[in-house]
């Protein structure tokens, strides 16, 4: 379980989340929502430290996290941010690789446990066949399922994604619901930005939605649905509906 | 991969050997390999080689690698492919320590390599609060850099004006030159420069995750202020101490990465050890050329590395829109 508790936080020196507490499962798909510039980023960035905390506490599995070591942390929580402002010149396995920089020593040589993880972090998202091509040579989705492998890479218990759909068109929104669902049934815990309703509805065990920089709800997408409480904050109206494929929702 | 490196390391041994043989007294080669195998002790070529030539070609060797290196390493750090120790002002950052140190150390020459070192790191860490501060784009560092480089260079005219007293050739101080350089000048800066060498090479891995960007290398569990402070420092080390005895050489730390990139990739664990590699070969060359080209007059190294430097820089800034290795 990751637990934030009362967690004020702030993204360079301007303050934008003031005590904010929520739970994220463990052995769960949860889903963050809300609209833009809700704090979403924000609350997730206290994870990696790209945003500041400055009070509050966050715990894992009853430990603080705060007070880990920074390399501990990323053993624990992997994190991918939203925005790439680099664009490596690199190839894609060697992008990869990085992932396991959190686990190596000083010496930083790979052992074989490593170079396993990377070969099916890589082939778990489709890039094997990409593998020496170089990063910025490749196409958005590409690139952006191969910062996905590099942060599976990292093998953790914890898997935090900020927007991971951005890059992706339909067909690759489908196969990273399809891979976020696998990962639950591996054990791991995801927490994700999305901001496709339908899809965050669809694929978590439980949605956190976020409004002016506060938690404003967190239910279970069957919550959501009965109790119309997406559709208040939202203002928009949604539907459900079922077939023999599963369950999907429209909004309007 | 180890190919290429291995025909760097042989492209380096032909480029010294060069640097020994040719000048403007004739030797021949064997002439040359039988005194630096410790020969004919008493001919004049074994006193100009070993008194001479050799602590040259050793400097040049040193100023190309300490440059080359400083190069990638403030290019990843600024996360700025135009940054080097020449555009972004931490070579006259060196060289205004350089006259000052000299300036009010009446003659002592002992301490000029750590003011060297210090004037480079201030002004690094200056250059990097300006970009950090501002919004870090490529063009505020760059200007920031040729901002903070010609109020430095304008210190280190004035100083020289004044006090006539100082016994540094201002035309070949700033141009950078490595005539006249006795195994005295080197000792200290090239102990400095080949032990920053080594930690660089030790950090490889970690230039490389600080070239994924701030959110990431934080995400992979890098402590990135002290990562960034530490690559400042070895960077400072570098330039400054080529700058202590070689003046404001320029272009290496720009050109040589950028030709190690497009040859050699992105990645540090190799671009980092062919710059260093490449740039003292270069520094030799145009060194060796200076002497050559128009004996019995001399050519400083650093016109030379403006002449072949200057054209490549232009060509690189138009071929970068279409070139893809060039981001970091």
């Amino acid at each position: 379980m990751l637990e934030f508790c009362n967690i004020s936080a702030s993204c360079g020196t301007t303050p934008i989340l003031n005590n904010i507490s929520v739970c994220f499962k463990k052995g769960e798909v949860t889903a963050v929502i809300g609209p833009n510039g809700c704090g979403k980023t924000t609350l997730l960035q206290c994870l990696n430290g790209s945003s500041k905390v400055t009070s509050g506490a966050i715990l894992l599995e009853k430990t603080d996290y705060l007070a880990m070591p920074l390399k501990e942390r990323a053993r624990r929580v992997s994190f991918l941010p939203q925005v790439r402002t680099m664009i490596p010149s690199l190839p894609v396995k060697t992008l990869v690789e990085h992932g396991r920089f959190p686990h190596l020593g000083f010496a930083r040589k790979k052992s074989e446990t490593d170079i396993a993880i990377v070969n099916d972090a890589m082939q778990f998202t489709c890039v094997d066949a990409y593998a020496e091509q170089y990063a910025d040579t490749l196409s958005g989705g590409i690139r952006q399922r191969a910062f996905f492998a590099m942060t599976l890479a990292q093998d953790c218990d914890y898997i935090v994604l900020d927007e991971p759909a951005t890059y992706l068109d339909l067909k690759g929104q489908r196969e990273l619901a399809e891979m976020i669902l696998q990962l639950k049934n591996q054990g791991k815990t995801v927490i994700l930005v999305l901001h496709d309703l339908g899809q965050a509805l669809k694929i978590s065990d439980t949605v956190v939605i976020m409004q002016d920089r506060k938690i404003a709800a967190t239910a279970t997408p069957k919550e959501c649905m009965q109790q119309h409480i997406i559709e208040d904050i939202f203002d928009v109206r949604l539907k459900e509906f079922s077939d023999d494929e599963g369950h999907y929702y429209f909004f309007y | 991969m180890r190919k290429k490196i291995l025909l760097l390391v042989l492209l380096l041994i032909l480029c010294f050997f060069a640097g020994i043989l040719l000048g403007s007294v004739p030797l021949s080669p064997w002439n040359v390999l039988r005194c630096l195998a410790g020969y004919d002790k008493e001919s004049t070529a074994y006193v100009l080689i070993h008194t001479v030539r050799l602590p040259r070609a050793a400097g040049a060797c040193l100023a190309g690698t300490g440059l080359a290196t400083a190069g990638v390493l403030l290019q990843y750090v600024m996360n700025n492919s135009l940054a080097s120790p020449n555009t972004i002002g931490v070579n006259s950052g060196a060289g205004f320590a350089v006259m000052l140190a000299l300036l009010l150390g009446n003659g002592q020459v002992s301490f000029i390599p750590a003011a060297a070192f210090l004037g480079a790191l201030a002004t690094s860490l200056a250059i990097f609060g300006v970009a950090y501060m501002a919004d870090s784009s490529r063009t505020t560092i760059i200007l920031a850099g040729i901002t903070v480089s010609s109020f430095l260079n304008a210190g280190i005219n004035t100083i020289k004006i004044l006090d006539t007293d100082i016994s540094v050739n201002l035309t070949s101080f700033m141009i950078g030159s490595l005539s006249g350089i006795t195994y005295e000048d080197i000792k200290a800066p090239g102990a400095a420069i080949l032990a920053a060498l080594l930690t660089t090479l030790l950090l490889t891995r970690s230039v490389n995750v600080l070239g994924l960007g701030d959110d990431i290398a934080r995400s992979l569990g890098m402590h990135v202020p002290a990562v960034r402070l530490v690559i400042l420092i070895l960077a400072s080390i570098l330039a400054g101490c080529v700058v202590s005895y070689a003046g404001l050489l320029s272009f290496v730390g720009l050109v040589v990465p950028h030709i190690c990139r497009r040859l050699f990739g992105n990645d540090a664990r190799y671009l980092l050890p062919c710059s260093a590699l490449l740039g003292a070969s270069f520094v030799l060359t145009c060194d060796m050329l200076g002497r050559v080209l128009f004996a019995p007059f001399e050519l400083p190294a650093g016109v030379l590395m403006s002449f072949i430097g200057g054209p490549f820089f232009l060509y690189l800034l138009l071929k970068k829109k279409g070139g893809r290795r060039v981001n970091a």
